[in-house]
């Protein structure tokens, strides 16, 4: 009897275990990011690390640099390959010299050959922020956030800067959003001028609370969002600030307007009807290693001693109409601003603005809804 | 589960009961009971469920499977057999009150997921690379009808198809130490430590299958058995997006039965 129970029990593992297939060929097909050696040997024409995302590749390089002849060299998934377009036909790829006065496409094809996508690569001559109004955005490469980009009208076959980040991608995960405007960052139409940004603290639904993240704060900011890490360790997704620094920053101004949402929560979902939501609007100037560029993120934005001056509305309230603020840098860790440091990018800028200010810690209400437009850093001597 | 596990207590004792009474005037009893019930021969018994809720064949993303525990699944059952005209051939109908169930933990590579929100919101759709833990308890009514040949006065062997009604069931688990794909392998790419789910409410309640098995009888009153249940619809309904390839319930039964 029990050796039979014994047989019966080994007959149903072999049952389930001998029909395990052969291992199929992999099905992703990544630029994972540039070539160590590669980089070493162009360190002294780039600014920072170059910004790796799921469709492009930008890298910055200093000002005036000859960009007609570049053969970047990425590393991929394995098994993956990349290649482009050349006299009708696909020919490989990586590594190969290209003329990157116009961002050039490079297509990346997985090892089983069933899947492929497109990146573009550009070199671009950084462009320190300045007035951003949030009339460039378009549709995701799937076709359903929005995502935000500054132009450089100076570099007219390359005008194209990356330079704003949102939590989107993370949220697109969750498949609460069905359309374009259902994601905590979206554009509106009625801005002070032209169109403005909508940040509104969102339900991730069932996905989000079970991964622990039960809301999604609007949020968008100068810098890099890492969805890879997003649902792991979420403040440190947000990669915040880049090389773009135009002098000494003396005033961060803009309009805004913020409604609260009704009903605060924690973490864990539990209401906490002695909390009310806030908005956070904030630009910060940081020190950095020019040849090991390191980004502040959402552990340390507010608090890294790497911070010179901070910009921000301490007390935004609940403006209902488009209000004006213009908040100066305020000096912090007893850091002055250096000249020479700048000349030789050794400061990087981060400008955040989301619709819950503890929306990193997944506290806050949905609903909250900020409306932000025309963004200004005011540099020293541009008054 | 503690109501089965009061009622196969009972059964037990019953049997056990039973079995120490097997004396001449409750034989007598037994001859009227026969006569009354035409033919139909009565019987009790119980046993063990040990087996998958598995699709199959298995996937090719499944990779690995890296932990399997059959748990503890009763059957209890109650039949009626019929030899038909004093042949081998006889027909034997019952309903069983069971659980199938099972847990594993298995390493998948690229495998698709998708999952509609509750309210009917959104979809969560991607490709998944990393580990799924499965735990799976369903109890059913069954009803088998069964086809039964003797092959001598010990042994004989039955056959035939089972339909259930799912009273209570649970299917939750969760994918971890991984990352997934937004819609499919070229998707955004995020690592997840944890991710748990729960489907317990998408699943079928009805199902059915076909059962054979065989039984070796020990002493008058008393047989042994074993058989195979092969579930022929998956646990899931067949537009049931989260998992999207059936998943079988297939179980195999040892257990004994006491024969008035």
């Amino acid at each position: 009897m029990r050796t039979k129970w014994f047989a019966a029990v080994a007959a149903c593992l072999g049952l389930l275990t001998s029909c395990i297939k052969e291992e199929a060929l992999n099905a992703e097909c990544d630029i994972t990011g540039v070539d160590s050696a590669w980089i070493a040997r162009h360190r002294s024409i780039l600014i920072g690390r170059p910004i790796v995302t799921n469709d492009h590749v930008a890298f910055n390089i200093q000002k005036g640099t000859d960009r007609t002849q570049l053969d970047p060299l990425f590393t991929l998934t394995p098994g993956a390959r990349l290649t482009m377009r050349a006299d009708g036909g696909e020919v490989t790829a990586n590594g190969v010299m290209r003329d990157f006065s116009s961002p050039q496409v490079y297509t990346a094809h997985s090892e089983d050959g069933l899947w492929a996508k497109d990146y573009t690569v550009a070199f671009n001559y950084p462009q320190p922020i300045s007035r951003c109004s949030f009339e460039h955005y378009e549709l995701d490469p799937t076709g359903r956030y929005h995502v935000w980009y500054e132009t450089d009208t100076a570099d007219t076959d390359n005008p194209r800067r990356d330079y704003w980040a949102s939590g989107n991608p993370g949220f697109a995960l969750t498949g609460m959003g069905r359309t374009a405007a259902d994601y905590p960052t979206t554009s509106y139409a009625l801005g002070v001028k032209g169109n403005c940004v909508k940040l509104t603290t969102r339900d991730t639904g069932f996905f989000g609370q079970g991964v622990g993240m039960p809301i999604a704060a609007g949020n968008l900011f100068i810098g890099e969002f890492r969805t890879q890490y997003a649902m792991q360790f979420p403040r440190q997704a947000t990669h915040f600030g880049m090389q773009l620094v135009g002098g000494r920053p003396l005033r961060l101004e803009g309009y805004y307007k913020y409604t609260a949402g009704p009903v605060f929560t924690d973490k864990d979902q539990n209401v906490r009807p002695e909390l009310h939501d806030t908005c956070d609007i904030y630009a910060v100037l940081y020190e950095v290693d020019p040849s090991n560029f390191m980004s502040l993120n959402g552990d340390d934005v507010l608090t890294s001693d790497r911070i010179v001056s901070m910009a921000r509305i301490d007390e935004p309230g609940e403006p209902a109409d488009w209000t004006f603020f213009s908040e100066p840098f305020r000096p912090m860790n007893g850091k002055t601003f250096d000249e020479e440091r700048l000349r030789a990018d050794g400061y990087a800028i981060a400008v955040v603005m989301t619709s819950s200010r503890q929306g990193a810690y997944f506290e806050g209400a949905v609903g909250s809804t900020l409306y932000v437009d025309e963004i200004r850093i005011v540099w020293e001597g541009e008054e | 589960m503690k109501k089965i596990l009061t009622l196969t207590a009972a059964a037990c004792l019953a049997l056990a009961a039973a079995a120490d009474n097997g004396t001449q005037p409750r034989d007598r009893d037994d001859n009227l009971l026969r006569a009354a019930l035409k033919g139909w021969h009565v019987r009790l018994s119980a046993g063990f469920n040990v087996g998958g809720t598995t699709p199959l064949p298995l996937p090719r993303e499944i990779r690995k499977i890296d932990k399997y525990s059959p748990t503890f699944n009763l059957a209890i059952e109650g039949n009626a057999h019929k030899r038909i005209d004093d042949s081998r051939w006889g027909i034997m109908v019952g309903i069983r009150l069971e659980s199938k169930g099972m847990s594993t933990d298995a390493t998948v590579k690229n495998y698709h997921m998708e999952a509609v929100n509750a309210d009917g919101s959104g979809r969560i759709m991607g490709a998944w690379t990393g580990h799924v833990k499965t735990k799976v308890n369903n109890s059913y009514l069954t009803f088998p009808l069964l086809a039964t040949y003797a092959i001598n006065d010990r042994w004989s062997v039955a056959a035939g198809p089972y339909f259930s009604y799912m009273y209570n069931g649970s299917f939750t688990g969760e994918a971890y130490d991984g990352y997934i794909r937004d819609q499919n392998p070229t998707g955004e790419k995020a690592e997840v430590s944890r991710a748990t789910y729960d489907f317990s409410s998408s699943l079928r309640h009805f199902h059915w299958g076909l059962q054979a098995g065989g039984e070796f009888k020990a002493y008058k009153h008393l047989c042994v058995f074993a058989n195979l249940q092969w579930g022929l619809n998956g646990i899931f309904p067949s537009d049931f997006e989260s998992v999207t390839f059936a998943l079988y319930p297939v179980y195999g039964t040892l257990g004994f039965a006491y024969l008035f």
